[in-house]
């Protein structure tokens, strides 16, 4: 282990966590901007070209609101869960291959920051942990509400992180692998979401519910409970909540296009290795057009069918998607 | 009892009771029944029981100064239709107490706690008498005709203080401290609790405490800060779990008393400041002021006039219902997307009502006689084009996307459910009574204005619950198509105005009460006049605020998540509530 190799970390990590940030301010503009085309309106398109400067002003704004800690509250845990929050969602992505390597500067760089043999279960792990921070602003905020949607967040995710985990068995299962890479090769023929198109559906349901998007949005239902477990939050605090949702939007669209959709693979991509990332990215963007889409169509559903279709509907289909899955695998594999 | 008397009961009610409990109303300009206070509850069940006056539509009181007694008045209907029948209590003003009908009439709760609210009359027997418009602080009932309000100059409008020398001036400015304002004995406003608060939650049903498995009940305080409340409207929620236990509006935030700031009014002052009560459907309330103050007048309104007025009044129905469908999805979290489709076509409404009026949500259209501009041919020709292309459309594009949507449908059916005979005994009005199978619309029971020239269907439900609401709503609108595509092929040419426009109406002493059906449901005008230029008393029946009295009931068992959506079916403009 070299220098050169430490330094290749440092800048690889820095860079996936300012492209993480940048992809978030730029996924709420795409948000605010499909969704108004969807609703016969125009968005914002004021501030520089199309409205490409829009969450700068946002960020500069939400920089100089007042930060507001209510007396009630628990000042400490108040302060970290919102920390607790987005550093999961920063890091999930780091297990993600981005491409195969390029040769930049006389040196052979792989796109990938960890190529850890159990990335998979590296994710699953991340993911649970955020599940903490909003339990604990709801607890924290000393306010019913929040109380609630984090109550409620903490059920939600719960019931559906069984599904979540059952369905990515079946990719780990047909490629033999827990490491992303190789799970991303197998997939060099027919993207894995061909072969399992019930866990496919399973875990775009699942992620849905697990970042809180509509039509699962439960715990931040604004018509029930005003904001949810970020009723009390202000300033930087509340955009550290609104980071980490978004941020987890593209790290489950990335997940997802990873284990599903065959990644970085795409034509040509052997002879040109920079077309990795580019193909990655656009499978990103259709997924997360998508749940634009759907957050734009559907309405919400109740609380407590929410919490059925979780244990009744989707845990079942995903445990018999794995077993069907596993027999397969056994019969067809050559010894 | 022959049958005669059963079909048409008012002519010899008098005799069908012991003498001197009843007697006919004989001053000049006023109908109905005077009943004696002792005999007011056997009254009110035999005309229910027995004749059928199933349904108490208005609750209200007037204060006779100079006689020194209250008249508690009643308007109550029978579902299947026909006249009025107008009883009414009178009181000392000394000893302002009369038997509350509320275990006869349910709907009479919110009624009757207005009237304590604002006239100081006492309801014997009412199981939740506090105010329900003023604050709970509040010293005095200001719809009292001798209580004065801070910075009070005249009784009347306009005041000779405005135009001394004939340049207007502010009173507020000259003299910021009127030595009028009451505050109750030592009243500190630092130490003050308001007592009722506590009332209100201790007035909250409870469930049984299970031993074994130790669960509290939490109330949540919804509103009046809240996204999902239409406004500045408060439920006090008790909740076990997600279940709601029992619910209790809390309304008033917007109260500016309207009613006493009418009676300052002149008569057609009043006309633009109906436009400021429920807000989305400013024609409606013209129409039944408009009604309410022509009974009086005797007037005739001319053929044009009156074909216009509908043609408004159906509009802002259209109008008023895709808002309320828009809307009711935004309750269910599609995050406004289809409320902004379903007012697409509402901005081309109320093009034709600037068009026509000058304004596009406070008309101040209607006059006593008719209207007060013609309605020129291309405003008739944009309209034909939204009845014929636009608004059909859209309706389909409705039933295609919403009618049969899997969320839409679990979400609403079977919640919030109102049978028909709770929802007669409520007072509830509109769709929310039609959709729980009730056939009862104001255009058909009691019709005014040419509705009875009209080809239309009263729209009912099966179920009373959200998604038949949905249902009468869409299906209104295309009876409204209807009755507005009749209108256009029918309009005469004529004038619209009966006599000379004028800015003082002599209006002769006596009452009415005017109500059109509008689109949250029976919209009247009580009016009592005394010969002067302003009116004696003014009452608004708002259909929403007589609507929330089913919410709670309507609540009781559901799911937090499901209160948002059936307050939302309700339909409410919190300008109409608080009033």
């Amino acid at each position: 282990m070299d220098a050169g190799m430490i330094w290749e970390w440092i800048i690889k990590s820095i860079f996936l966590i300012l492209f993480m940030t940048g992809g978030f301010a730029y996924v709420t503009l795409l948000e605010r901007r499909v969704l108004a085309r969807m609703q016969v309106r125009i968005g914002p398109n004021r501030v520089g070209k199309f409205g490409l400067l829009q969450p700068i002003a946002d960020a500069v704004k939400l920089i100089f609101k007042e930060e507001l800690i209510p007396a009630g509250a628990d000042k400490l845990m108040f302060i970290v869960a919102p920390v607790i929050t987005v550093i999961p969602a920063l890091i999930i992505t780091g297990v993600i291959p981005w491409g195969t390597s390029i040769n930049l500067f006389g040196r052979e760089i792989a796109l990938s920051i960890a190529n850890v043999n159990v990335g998979v279960l590296y994710i699953m792990a991340v993911t649970s942990i955020s599940v903490y921070g909003i339990t604990l602003a709801g607890w924290s905020s000393n306010n019913k509400y929040a109380m609630f949607g984090g109550l409620r967040s903490t059920a939600q995710m719960i019931s559906y992180e069984l599904a979540l985990g059952l369905s990515l068995v079946g990719p780990i299962l047909l490629a033999g692998s827990m490491n992303v890479m190789d799970i991303v090769q197998a997939q060099k023929t027919l993207p894995f979401a061909l072969l399992q198109p019930a866990g496919f559906i399973v875990y775009f349901m699942a992620t849905l519910a697990e970042i809180n998007r509509a039509p699962f949005d439960m715990p931040e239902a604004e018509q029930e409970l005003t904001a949810g477990y970020h009723t009390e939050y202000s300033s930087m605090k509340f955009a550290l909540f609104f980071m980490a949702e978004y941020i987890k939007m593209i790290a489950v669209a990335m997940i997802g296009s990873t284990m599903f959709l065959g990644g970085f693979q795409g034509p040509f991509v052997d002879q040109l290795p920079w077309l990795g990332p580019v193909y990655l990215f656009g499978k990103v963007i259709v997924w997360l057009f998508v749940d634009i889409w759907i957050r734009a169509t559907l309405p919400r559903i109740r609380y407590d069918k929410l919490m059925a279709l979780g244990w009744k509907v989707m845990y079942p289909i995903a445990l018999l998607n794995v077993f069907i899955t596993g027999i397969l695998v056994v019969l067809t594999t050559k010894r | 009892m022959t049958e005669a008397t059963l079909i048409n009961p008012l002519d010899t009610l008098v005799d069908q009771f012991p003498s001197g409990w009843v007697k006919k109303d004989e001053r000049p300009g006023y109908s109905g029944f005077i009943v004696e206070r002792e005999h007011l509850l056997e009254f009110a069940r035999t005309m229910r029981d027995d004749f059928g006056f199933d349904y108490l539509s208005m609750v209200t009181a007037s204060d006779y100064l100079a006689e020194g007694k209250f008249d508690v008045v009643y308007y109550a209907y029978k579902t299947i239709g026909g006249p009025a029948l107008i009883f009414k209590v009178q009181v000392p003003r000394e000893d302002a107490v009369v038997p509350s009908l509320v275990a006869l009439y349910p709907g009479a709760d919110f009624q009757e706690r207005e009237v304590w609210d604002l006239m100081g009359i006492r309801f014997e027997g009412h199981p939740d008498l506090r105010r329900i418009l003023m604050w709970e602080g509040f010293e005095g009932h200001p719809l009292r005709k001798d209580w004065k309000e801070p910075f009070y100059e005249e009784d009347v409008k306009p005041y000779k203080s405005r135009w001394p020398e004939g340049k207007p001036v502010n009173a507020d400015d000259r003299n910021p401290f009127n030595d009028n304002v009451q505050y109750p004995t030592g009243f500190d406003p630092e130490r003050w609790v308001p007592e009722a608060e506590t009332l209100l939650y201790s007035g909250l049903q409870r469930t049984t405490h299970n031993e074994e498995f130790k669960t509290d009940e939490l109330i949540v305080n919804m509103g009046p800060q809240h996204p999902s409340t239409h406004g500045v409207f408060r439920m006090v929620v008790s909740l076990q779990g997600e279940k709601i236990v029992d619910l209790k509006p809390v309304m008033g935030y917007l109260h500016r008393n309207h009613e006493k700031i009418a009676e300052r009014n002149t008569f057609l002052q009043n006309m633009p400041f109906t436009d400021r009560l429920d807000y989305t459907t400013s024609m409606s309330n013209n129409f039944a002021y408009a009604l309410a103050v022509e009974k009086l007048m005797g007037l005739q309104v001319p053929e044009r006039a009156d074909y216009i007025r509908v043609l408004m009044a159906e509009l802002t129905r259209i109008m008023n219902h895709f808002f309320a469908t828009g809307f009711l999805l935004n309750d269910l979290g599609v995050y406004f997307t289809a409320s902004l489709y379903a007012i697409e076509e509402r901005e081309l409404i109320l093009d034709i009502f600037e068009e026509i009026s000058g304004s596009r949500m406070m008309c101040n259209y209607f006059r006593f006689g008719g209207v007060v501009r013609d309605v020129s041919d291309e405003v008739l020709k944009k309209i034909h084009n939204l009845v014929y292309d636009r608004i059909p459309r859209k309706l389909d594009q409705f039933d295609a996307y919403l009618t049969n949507n899997e969320i839409l449908r679990t979400r609403c059916e079977g919640v919030g459910v109102l049978t028909a005979d709770q929802a007669i005994a409520l007072s509830t009005a509109g769709p929310i009574l039609r959709a729980s199978g009730v056939p009862y619309d104001v255009r058909r029971a009691d019709p005014y204005s040419i509705y009875d020239r009209l080809e239309f269907d009263v729209i009912t439900g099966n179920h009373g619950d959200i998604y038949d609401r949905y249902l009468v709503r869409v299906a209104e609108i295309k009876e409204s198509i209807k009755i507005v595509k009749q209108l256009l092929r029918d309009i005469p040419s004529g004038p619209i105005l009966a006599g000379k426009p004028a800015y003082q109406v002599r209006v002769p002493a006596g009452e009415s009460y005017g109500r059109v059906e509008g689109p949250k449901g029976e919209m009247g005008f009580y009016i009592v006049s005394n010969g002067k230029p302003n009116p004696e008393r003014y009452h608004v029946r708002a259909p929403t605020f007589i609507n929330l009295t089913s919410l709670a009931p309507m609540s009781r068992g559901e799911k937090v998540a499901d209160v948002v959506v059936i307050l939302g079916a309700i339909d409410i403009v919190l300008g109409e509530v608080d009033r």
